[in-house]
């Protein structure tokens, strides 16, 4: 059913300087879905981010989002779009000058219309939902990687979004610190109206909260399946991935 | 030799046709993002404003302090020591008025402004660009252009126009005070010359000139502030922002001089 499809990509070709990154890419994420998308470092996985969030339309094929074309979103739309996904990537990009409440307190300042003492209280539930209160009044440079992680993280929650993109968000992190961060993702999904995509290179870390994962490899999706399809599938680019094996179907430079 | 020159001129030409045409693309991304101001809380820009007020105005206060005195009085004592080798030293206010109120206030407070708010906005917005967290606000879906850029705007409109008139009043009692110790001006003489020399243009001319270097100092800074796309080119842009923003201010000053007293 339509209805139920958050996002819809549609035969996406997304080329660049002469170099098609992504190639007839199709699939479709339903509200409350999960979905983990994996692959080598030029798979294309990362060229997802300008076609489905940056706004990048010069692409062939479509992307629909809650049954709009995003390519018909105009300058204001597309700002509105941006403001319903939440996005979190692997710099974080909190901003330096801000301490943790106000980095997190910053989109609901700008959007919503939520009363100053209504955004503080709202912040400060979140704050103790990911155990930041030590540091809320501390500056990014003060922090450490995964206080940095949940603040980020944080901020990218605090609009509601009904579609929360995490790119590469959770590479490089003590997966026994940001604990928190899994507990509020299997919350969100388990609400039924909230989506997630995981973008990563390590999907094995996501199995208890995605039921979908789609792999990459030159720009096409050479495999995709559910949790226990991505398990237990003989897909020949899924093993050589999981065994971390040059010799396979995939060439690795 | 003649080949070469020519081709360099021509070349220069095309870099400042691109620039000119880049930097108004850069207005008109501005202008568009104004459009925004009706979708978004004014509370989030308020914080702002006040920020870069209180760094671009009030902390830059001590420095325009003191540089006024030294300016005030360096005038005085050029006025009391040449003024009276041509018979006219009754006109002592009137030279301060057009010397310090008219030229040097402003123009000093600019470049004070832009020596200090200048660079480090271009610092501020390049180094938040290579760190992503420009990238980040957009992706918020934060209109950048205005969260950044207007109230900045705002912010040095008013610094500018409170530093000038601190910088005048200032310069004039410094001067009056240095004078003192050269020659005895009773003050209330001093005061009703100086207020005799002014007229509604040299106040207009004040406020226009204090409203135009306020928007371009930070416009010219924050453009140079989004170029650079790597580390290393944070400091060529800083350079330019400084260097181009000084250039832009004297010519302002001249244009709205001739505007306002030649033509």
């Amino acid at each position: 059913m339509l209805e139920e499809l958050i996002l819809e990509v549609k035969n996406v070709k997304y080329t660049r300087d002469g170099v098609t990154l992504l190639n007839n890419i199709s699939f479709s994420l339903k509200k409350g879905e999960a979905m983990v998308i994996f692959g080598t470092e030029d798979s294309g996985i990362s060229h997802l981010f300008d076609v489905i969030i940056r706004g990048d339309v010069s692409f062939e094929g479509d992307v629909l989002y809650k049954g709009s074309s995003i390519k018909e979103l105009d300058y204001f739309s597309l700002m509105e779009y941006k403001e319903e996904i939440g996005y979190l990537h692997g710099d974080y990009g909190l901003i330096s000058n801000l301490s943790v409440e106000q980095n997190i307190s910053l989109p609901l300042e700008y959007h919503s219309s939520l009363s100053g003492a209504e955004i503080k209280n709202y912040v400060n539930k979140l704050i103790f939902d990911l155990n930041l209160d030590h540091c809320k009044k501390l500056r990014p440079f003060q922090l450490s990687r995964s206080e940095i992680l949940k603040t980020a993280f944080a901020r990218s929650i605090a609009n509601e979004p009904d579609l929360l993109y995490l790119e590469h968000a959770f590479e490089n992190q003590c997966y026994l610190n940001i604990i928190t961060i899994f507990d509020i993702l299997k919350k969100r999904i388990a609400r039924k109206d909230k989506s997630l995509i995981i973008v990563t290179y390590r999907p094995e870390n996501f199995i208890d909260i995605a039921n979908r994962f789609i792999m990459f490899f030159n720009g096409r999706i050479v495999f995709e399946g559910s949790k226990d399809e991505f398990l237990y599938s003989q897909n020949p680019y899924l093993i050589q991935y999981k065994t971390n094996n040059p010799e396979g179907p995939m060439v690795i430079l | 030799m003649i080949e070469n020159t020519v081709i360099k001129i021509g070349r220069w030409a095309i870099d400042i046709r691109n620039g000119v045409k880049d930097f108004s693309l850069f207005i008109k991304s501005i202008v568009t993002s104004f459009k925004s101001l009706r979708y978004i809380r004014f509370r989030s820009l308020y914080t702002i404003i006040i920020n870069q007020t209180r760094f671009t105005g009030v902390d830059a206060l001590s420095i325009v302090i003191i540089i006024a005195l030294l300016l005030g009085a360096t005038v005085i004592i050029q006025a009391l020591t040449s003024l009276p080798k041509f018979g006219v030293e009754g006109f002592l206010g009137n030279l301060l008025v057009i010397i310090i109120a008219r030229e040097l206030g402003p123009l000093a407070t600019t470049l004070i402004v832009i020596a200090r708010s200048g660079s480090a906005i271009a610092t501020e917005i390049s180094v938040q660009k290579w760190s992503k967290e420009i990238l980040a606000m957009e992706l918020m879906g934060i209109d950048t252009k205005l969260f950044i850029v207007f109230p900045r705007i705002i912010a040095s409109i008013l610094s500018i126009m409170g530093l000038i008139i601190i910088f005048d009043v200032v310069a004039f009692i410094g001067g009056y005070l240095i004078a003192l110790t050269v020659i005895y001006i009773p003050m209330d003489t001093f005061g009703q010359t100086l207020i005799d020399s002014f007229t509604f243009k040299d106040i207009t001319a004040a406020l226009a000139k204090s409203i135009l270097f306020g928007i371009a100092v930070p416009l010219i800074c924050c453009y140079y502030g989004f170029k650079p796309n790597s580390k290393f080119e944070i400091p060529i842009f800083v350079s330019k922002a400084v260097i181009r923003t000084l250039f832009v201010a004297i010519i302002v000053n001249i244009a709205i001089s001739t505007i306002f007293y030649l033509i």
